[in-house]
């Protein structure tokens, strides 16, 4: 009886946050996937398609360039952003003399909009009179200016470059709050033991940072998939196509007006997201009862 | 989308969801438990649109243009007597469309009247958005503007607020000093006497540049290489159907890539990072001696301060020998929504916008090339701004972007592969036979009755 109150009463101190997930998570969800299987245009009556909308997109060139990119974005910016995060991690966990001070600057570009940051990198990489020009040509690497974003390779690495410069703090904030409730006694057992510092790292800081780890991992893998802004700033998805991620591509149909073709590539994004984050629960074994 | 409906609905639904929480209050009787419940209510409350019918304009731009137009809305209220709310909206088109798209999608009453980009003009009026216009007001505008895009199925949907064209400015001063006495007729012409200036101002100034234009992906590509194909025999649309690979295209294609690789006339991020703005930039800080950009650049080129006060003409962009000079029809168009809950006062509204004394201050105070014909003959006007004369002319021959309700996909695609020749990376024959390819998709996609027809 008095349990059956208190589940009760839990429940009802769980219910905003219930419906609040439920109506703003997943009911857009479910609404997303419900209009895919329509064809939603604004200037065409609406009609059910069932799974027509995915029958185009799996012979849709344009929607596997974009996975492609999208896919080696996420590939080539995260790894990147998770060792910069580490070792930056590592290093403000040292006893420095300024240590708050450097804590809280590391913060700085997580803190600017990427729109913003996006639009100082566009400056950064501008031919006639950017940083990266002005450097090259100051330092005599070459008697030409570079056009940074005239090839595929170049503004793939360009916005991989923007892309960690903004997110790497946050990884190396996420990553410093795990390495500061590492219990020190550990690290004194270790040394007495006669570990090196390189062994520490490797047997003790990794695998107990490792929960720590895969929450950052989790969140950067997802996000990097739903890349947009510092895409839209910087090089708009050209040149010739070679950057256009699947949120470009999808937002140019919901512009459009094709909300059922917008929402069809939304939801494959989605899927995409929903496993990766599943397959890394699994693999790591996070979430599972400390044995 | 599910809960975009009308705002009876959704009043309904907040009511249910309030009558929903109150009996879980009762329920839970007593203590501060029902205070989620409450903030819920209000937040779905807050959703609900006022009924109250009044004027809503939505309206975007730089924050000088946003204070030009309070000022005209809060005349129009004094005149007459009808209280409008300004809905601000960001500057860049795409978030302005995006702000209309989706209270139109929701067919949501609010806002009443807006300001549309021409090249949205057909999805607008196909989808049904728009409300018939008084047709007396048509008699003082553009009629091709009119024709082009603002009558749909024969009925005036929207009105040209401003009108846009490309033009060429060029540096009077460097054409004179290397001996050439007029600006370029055709793209030889240009080509060459870019060339020449080029070579020679290059001693004392390396990074200066023939000739530049916009070749970034975006939509200001498509305006420019329009332009070009035009001149060169070429064109989107022939005999009523998208046909982009054609050899007036071919050629057109062919010579924009040669500026940047060939010829080397214009700079290599042509094609990365020109957009209107970059472009203006290095033509003002005299680094260029042809230009190809709208009307807008002229005030700010012989502005006060310029480099280039004084030095810069404006005249059609060049043609092919043979064909005609082509500029790319721009500018911002109001109409009225079709769920408005205030359509006779919007009606008043737009007749305000679009009467002359206001066109006229938007000359004045903003630059702005008006969409009435009879401003460009007003004394006071061509005292302010001379160069209107010839604007005229151009704006009488503009060509017109494909006026299609699905044209924001089929300048997508036009985009990435006229971009992708740009670049260097594919030939142009084989970039316009894969947008063909791709537009012909599109068009069985979004118009099956009669693929491939423009409606």
């Amino acid at each position: 009886m008095k349990f059956e109150r208190e589940g009760r009463t839990g429940l009802l101190f769980l219910l905003p946050l219930l419906l609040t997930v439920l109506l703003f998570i997943a009911v857009p969800v479910a609404g997303t996937i419900y209009d895919s299987f329509f064809r939603d245009v604004t200037f065409l009556p609406q009609q059910f398609l069932g799974l027509e909308n995915y029958r185009v997109l799996l012979v849709d060139h344009v929607f596997f360039q974009s996975l492609g990119f999208t896919l080696l974005f996420a590939l080539a910016s995260v790894p990147l952003e998770v060792v910069m995060g580490l070792l930056f991690a590592l290093i403000l966990n040292r006893p420095l003399p300024v240590r708050g001070l450097l804590r809280a600057a590391i913060l700085v570009p997580w803190a600017i909009p990427a729109a913003v940051s996006g639009r100082v990198f566009e400056l950064i990489y501008n031919f006639s009179y950017g940083l990266a020009n002005y450097l090259v040509l100051a330092f005599g690497l070459s008697d030409q200016p570079v056009n940074w974003l005239g090839t595929s390779y170049g503004a793939f690495a360009a916005l991989v470059f923007a892309d960690a410069w903004r997110t790497t703090p946050f990884v190396a904030i996420i990553l410093l709050a795990g390495l500061v409730v590492l219990p020190e006694d550990l690290y004194r057992q270790a040394t007495i033991d006669g570990a090196s510092s390189l062994q520490q790292f490797l047997r003790v800081t990794l695998p107990l940072l490792k929960p720590v780890l895969i929450v950052a991992l989790l969140f950067r893998t997802i996000d990097a998939l739903r890349i947009f802004d510092v895409i839209y700033v910087i090089t708009a998805g050209g040149p010739g196509g070679s950057t256009n991620a699947l949120s470009l591509y999808s937002y140019q149909y919901f512009l459009s007006g094709d909300f059922g073709y917008g929402a069809t590539i939304s939801v494959v994004l989605f899927a995409i997201a929903l496993l990766l984050a599943i397959l890394y629960v699994r693999v790591s074994g996070f979430g599972k009862e400390p044995t | 989308m599910i809960l975009a409906g009308n705002s009876e609905i959704r009043s309904r639904l907040a009511v249910a969801a309030v009558a929903a929480l109150g009996s879980v209050r009762g329920v839970m009787m007593r203590g501060v438990h029902w205070l989620p419940g409450l903030c819920l209510a209000l937040l779905l409350i807050g959703c609900q649109e006022q009924s109250k019918a009044h004027l809503t304009f939505a309206v975007g731009g730089a924050p000088a243009e946003l204070d030009v137009w309070e000022e005209l809305l809060h005349q129009f209220t004094e005149q007459s007597g009808i209280a409008v709310e300004m809905q601000r909206q960001p500057t860049d088109s795409n978030q302005r469309r995006q702000g209309l798209l989706i209270p139109l999608k929701a067919r949501q009453p609010d806002p009443d009247v807006f300001l549309m980009d021409v090249v949205w003009l057909a999805q607008f009026s196909a989808s049904d958005w728009l409300r018939p216009l008084d047709e007396s007001a048509a008699a003082h505008f553009f009629p091709r503007v009119l024709d082009l895009v603002d009558r749909h199925d024969g009925r005036l949907v929207a009105l040209p607020v401003n009108v846009d064209a490309g033009l060429l400015y060029f540096r009077t001063d460097l054409l004179q000093r290397y001996g050439f006495s007029t600006p370029p007729a055709t793209w030889e012409d240009l080509a060459r006497q870019a060339k020449t200036v080029q070579q020679g101002e290059r001693a004392k100034h390396p990074g200066f540049w023939g000739y530049v234009w916009q070749g970034a992906e975006y939509e200001g590509l498509i305006c420019d290489y329009l332009e070009v194909a035009a001149s060169n025999g070429g064109g989107l649309a022939e005999k009523g159907r998208l046909v982009l690979d054609r050899p007036g295209n071919r050629t057109a294609l062919t010579l924009l890539s040669g500026f940047i690789h060939q010829a080397s006339i214009s700079p290599p991020n042509t094609y990365t990072q020109m957009k209107e703005e970059q472009v203006r930039e290095i033509f003002q800080s005299g680094r260029a001696l042809f230009e190809r950009n709208w009307p807008y650049a002229w005030p700010l080129h012989q502005a006060e301060g310029s480099p280039v006060a004084g030095r810069t003409g404006i005249a059609p962009l060049p043609h092919a020998p043979g064909e005609s000079s082509a500029a790319t029809l721009g500018g911002w168009h109001v109409g009225i929504s079709r769920y408005s809950d205030a359509p006779e006062q919007a009606q008043a509204l737009v007749r305000f916008i679009t009467s002359f004394a206001v066109q006229k201050q938007m000359a004045l105070r903003l630059g702005w090339n008006p969409g009435r014909t009879d401003v460009y003959a007003d004394p006071e006007v061509l005292a302010a701004l001379p160069y209107l004369e010839q604007l005229r002319g151009i704006f009488a021959h503009a060509v017109a972007r494909p006026v299609l309700p699905y044209y924001t996909q089929v300048s997508q695609v036009m985009q990435r592969h006229l971009n992708a020749a740009l670049a260097g990376w594919v030939a142009p024959e084989q970039a316009l036979k894969q947008a063909q390819a791709e537009i012909d998709a599109l068009t069985v996609r979004y118009h099956p009755h009669q693929p491939g027809r423009l409606p």
